[in-house]
């Protein structure tokens, strides 16, 4: 009698949760109302890490992360169910694992613990003012690639493609290819192309996590996984549970045992909770069926093997880390070129909270936030930072406040976003035209959207190359006005740098911290 | 990277399977004998579908415009992220208007469209066009926005400022098109109407093209012609153009302008802002470049 096999089963829930999970991606996007219609940030809101981590930094509950709640009582009602069948992270790992060539399922790193140390680390460290969470939490990995290089790379390769066929293929294929161009442009590729600061470094990130596959399967879940610790934790209480073929008339072929990928079957064929992800390919590999799930409630130990010691030098390190921090230049003169997107909290506590999911980037209608390098020091690299030169700030948008799903950015009402501050605008008058050319130039004024216009001219009457007498309109910005929106900056059609840039003259965002301590 | 190169590359991906970017050449012969007397329409009133109607049928209706089977683009100003009552963008329903009555003419297919300067998919929908054109529920109209890959460049043989320009290729191609501006305070050429809509319609970087604009426009207006332009003047902006904000700068003229020449078009809409055509660089140039009347007293004005 030929097996039915339950490996197809779990395939499938990937899929549909990895299709979800892109739409919700794609999703992440002006949808031709104010405001979005569906949660697109939803798997950084049921992230219990996320959740912890921002509630440790900000020292309040935060209700947006509330979802992330019943991803614990979830899985500890069905263990690590998440891994195996929902996380998105697991299921390009998993597609992945067909393109290496990895070691057998057996072996074991010797550092499995790995994962509790930066566990505890990025908790521990969040409380005390250290974020971490953004640089090992899975969707932020994964998020990130995907807004700044594979999303990106997806439009432009589209594209090409279609502008190929549409100036040299004849019209019987365009009679298929524009309305598939169409289509496309309607569901799934960008408005417009998008470009992105850091693109290669985060790609690089995913692709050494789907590398290490090459080292043993999961590796990234096995070893380094944070989310997958803590979820570890509650699931050794999990009540469904997998029941192996230790004390039973298990054979000695150890099928199972050499196909789990986690490892999470010891050499008496017993399964630790803490491991499995119910992928159910030991159900499949198992010649006499001895493998079978049932609920039960086991007060289980830890398994990891953690000395105290180990837990304390964490524990101090990650106290005595931020210590050193104030002691840098950027906390006497911050950049003033770092302008965060509108309703950022202040800068410390953006710091803290942002975990770097790149969700205000994919959602920027104008393609303003970007990751920042270093500009911010090394703890703040890949938090948002508007770059006008690139793209700027929508005057009616409020889209990153809408998608931050930790606060960092938070939810403005149109009215207030039109006032809030990003930056100021300067010009320099040693480019813009009218000043230095006597050039008529007026692009930065036409795009101002302050209705009363936060840049106005004087009219300066000039003699220009040829002797003429000119009446020329010289551009001054207003501070009261101007909100840092970076429109004028952005349009302003001079080659190279900008003739008027926004920045932050002043140390306000610092000020606001200084007050709140 | 900007849509030249990356044709190019795409071209050079392709082996040179084709050589170049096809090229456009506007005949001269296909547009309106130059020379005749200017005839245009001024309507008034609250109703904006009837103004329209009003002023079509004083021209001898659409009819006149397009046959049945034309491809027809109809251009309003769809530039800003503003709503209707801000009078930065053509109202939506004298947009639905125009294009209905081009609908009844037969044509097969109306396509409307607007470069924008703010978010495109924001200027379609705060501007009300979106929503108004879906009204019609009409297959033949298509609100698209631009595809970059339609710029074709344009030799503009008459042009003394602008020699060579990217136009969108549904612009130049379509069999009919009509010039459906609004009219409205810009801070560097006073007003904007029917030339300066011709901004959305051009490639590569428009910034460059406010140095010595009025002759730009111009020069812009001899290879982009409409058949028809009528200036919306419903709503009038008198300050802090083009994109305006402030209800407080609008002014309702409930107006309609039609005519078959833009530059009297253009010249009769600059006197509801009490100024004189003269004023306005971009109508003397194009004046002067024979494109049609600014001399109010030399076209025959038809008023309902
Ligand atoms: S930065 Fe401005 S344009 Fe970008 S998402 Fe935020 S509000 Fe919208
Ligand atoms: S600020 Fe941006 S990157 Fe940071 S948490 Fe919010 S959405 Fe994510
Ligand atoms: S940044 Fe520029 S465009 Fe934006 S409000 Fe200030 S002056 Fe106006």
């Amino acid at each position: 009698m030929k097996r039915r096999r339950l490996a197809p089963l779990r395939r499938l829930g990937q899929s549909l949760f990895l299709c979800l999970f892109l739409f919700l991606f794609i999703k992440t996007d002006y949808q031709g109302s104010d405001n979005l219609q569906y949660a697109v940030n939803l798997i950084f809101r049921i992230d219990p890490l996320v959740a912890a981590a921002t509630m440790l930094a900000a020292k309040t509950f935060i209700i947006l992360l509330f979802p992330a709640l019943f991803t614990i009582v979830f899985t500890f009602l069905l263990g690590r169910f998440f891994c195996g069948w929902v996380c998105p992270m697991g299921t390009i790992i998993d597609m992945s694992h067909k393109l290496a060539r990895p070691a057998p399922n057996t072996t074991d790193w010797k550092h499995q613990n790995l994962r509790y140390y930066i566990l505890f680390f990025v908790l521990t460290g969040a409380l005390f003012g250290l974020p971490l969470v953004g640089y090992v939490d899975p969707f932020s990995i994964l998020v990130r690639a995907l807004t700044l290089a594979l999303y990106p790379a997806f439009n432009f390769s589209s594209e090409s493609f279609f502008t190929f066929t549409y100036l040299n293929a004849p019209p019987w294929v365009n009679s298929v290819t524009e309305p598939l161009y169409a289509f496309m442009k309607n569901y799934i590729l960008a408005s417009d192309p998008r470009v992105y600061t850091l693109t290669l470094l985060s790609l690089s990130i995913l692709l050494i996590v789907l590398l290490l596959e090459t080292v043993e399967r999961r590796f990234f879940c096995r070893n380094l996984c944070p989310l997958g610790a803590m979820f570890s934790l509650v699931a050794r209480f999990s009540l469904l549970r997998t029941i192996g073929g230790e004390n039973s008339r298990c054979g000695k072929c150890q099928n199972c045992r050499s196909t789990c990928r986690m490892a999470a079957i010891d050499h008496n064929k017993a399964v630790s909770m803490e491991k499995c992800i119910f992928c159910l390919d030991c159900i499949d590999a198992c010649p006499k069926k001895q493998i079978s799930f049932g609920f039960a409630f086991k007060l289980a130990p830890i398994s990891m093997n953690i000395s105290r010691r180990g837990f304390i030098t964490t524990a101090i390190s990650s106290a005595a880390i931020p210590l050193f921090l104030p002691g840098r230049a950027i906390s006497k003169r911050p950049n003033p070129k770092l302008l965060r997107p509108p309703g950022a909290l202040s800068e410390q506590d953006f710091l803290t909270r942002c975990v770097r999911c790149g969700e205000c980037m994919k959602v920027c209608i104008g393609n303003g936030l970007h990751p920042l390098f270093l500009e911010a020091g090394l703890e703040g690299i890949f938090s948002p930072k508007l770059s006008p030169r690139l793209g700027y700030c929508e005057y009616n948008c409020t889209l990153c406040g809408q998608v931050c799903p930790t606060g960092a950015i938070q939810k403005l009402s149109p009215e207030i976003k039109k006032k809030e501050r990003i930056g100021l605008a300067t010009f320099d008058k040693n480019r813009c035209l009218p000043y230095a050319k006597a050039i008529p130039c007026i692009v930065c004024e036409e795009h101002c959207p302050i209705a009363d216009k936060a840049i106005k001219f004087k009219e300066v009457e000039l003699v220009n190359d040829n002797g003429q007498r000119l009446v020329m309109k010289q551009p001054y910005a207003i501070d009261e006005l101007c909100i840092g929106c970076g429109i004028c900056e952005y349009k302003c059609p001079l080659e190279g740098e900008a003739a008027v840039s926004i920045s932050r003259p002043d140390n306000s965002r610092l000020q606001k911290d200084a007050l709140s301590y | 990277m900007d849509r030249r190169k990356f044709i190019k590359e795409v071209l050079l991906w392709s082996a040179g399977l084709s050589l170049s970017v096809p090229r456009f050449i506007v005949p001269g012969s296909i547009h309106a004998a130059e020379g005749a007397k200017s005839t245009l329409s001024f309507t008034e009133g609250p109703d904006y579908e009837s103004l329209v109607s009003r002023a079509l049928s004083s021209l001898g209706g659409m009819k006149s415009f397009v046959n049945p089977g034309d491809t027809v683009v109809v251009k309003p100003n769809i530039g800003w992220d503003r709503t209707p009552e801000q009078g930065a963008n053509t109202n939506p329903i004298v947009v639905r208007a125009v294009v209905q009555h081009v609908l009844d003419a037969g044509a097969s297919k109306v396509l409307v469209f607007d470069r924008t300067c703010n978010e495109k998919r924001r200027c379609y929908t705060n501007s009300g066009i979106e929503k108004s054109l879906k009204k019609l529920n009409d297959k033949r109209v298509e609100l698209d926005h631009i595809d970059r890959r339609k710029f074709v460049p344009v030799d503009i043989d008459r042009g003394k400022s602008l020699t060579r320009r990217e136009i969108y290729l549904e612009a130049l191609k379509a069999d009919c098109y009509i010039n459906v501006p609004i009219a409205k305070h810009h801070g560097l050429s006073k007003l904007t109407l029917g030339l300066k809509n011709s901004m959305g319609v051009i490639g590569g970087d428009r910034g460059e093209m406010h140095h010595d604009l009025g002759q730009k426009l111009a020069d812009l207006a001899t290879v982009v012609r409409p058949k028809l332009t009528i200036v919306d003047a419903t709503r009038l902006l008198l300050r802090n153009g083009p994109q305006g904000g402030d209800i407080k700068d609008v002014k309702i003229r409930n107006a309609l302008i039609a005519s078959t020449d833009p530059v009297a078009a253009d010249a009769y809409a600059t006197t509801l802002f009490d100024m004189k055509p003269q004023e306005i660089e971009s109508t003397v140039a194009a004046y002067k470049l024979g494109l049609g009347e600014m001399d109010i007293a030399k076209i025959n004005i038809l008023k309902s």
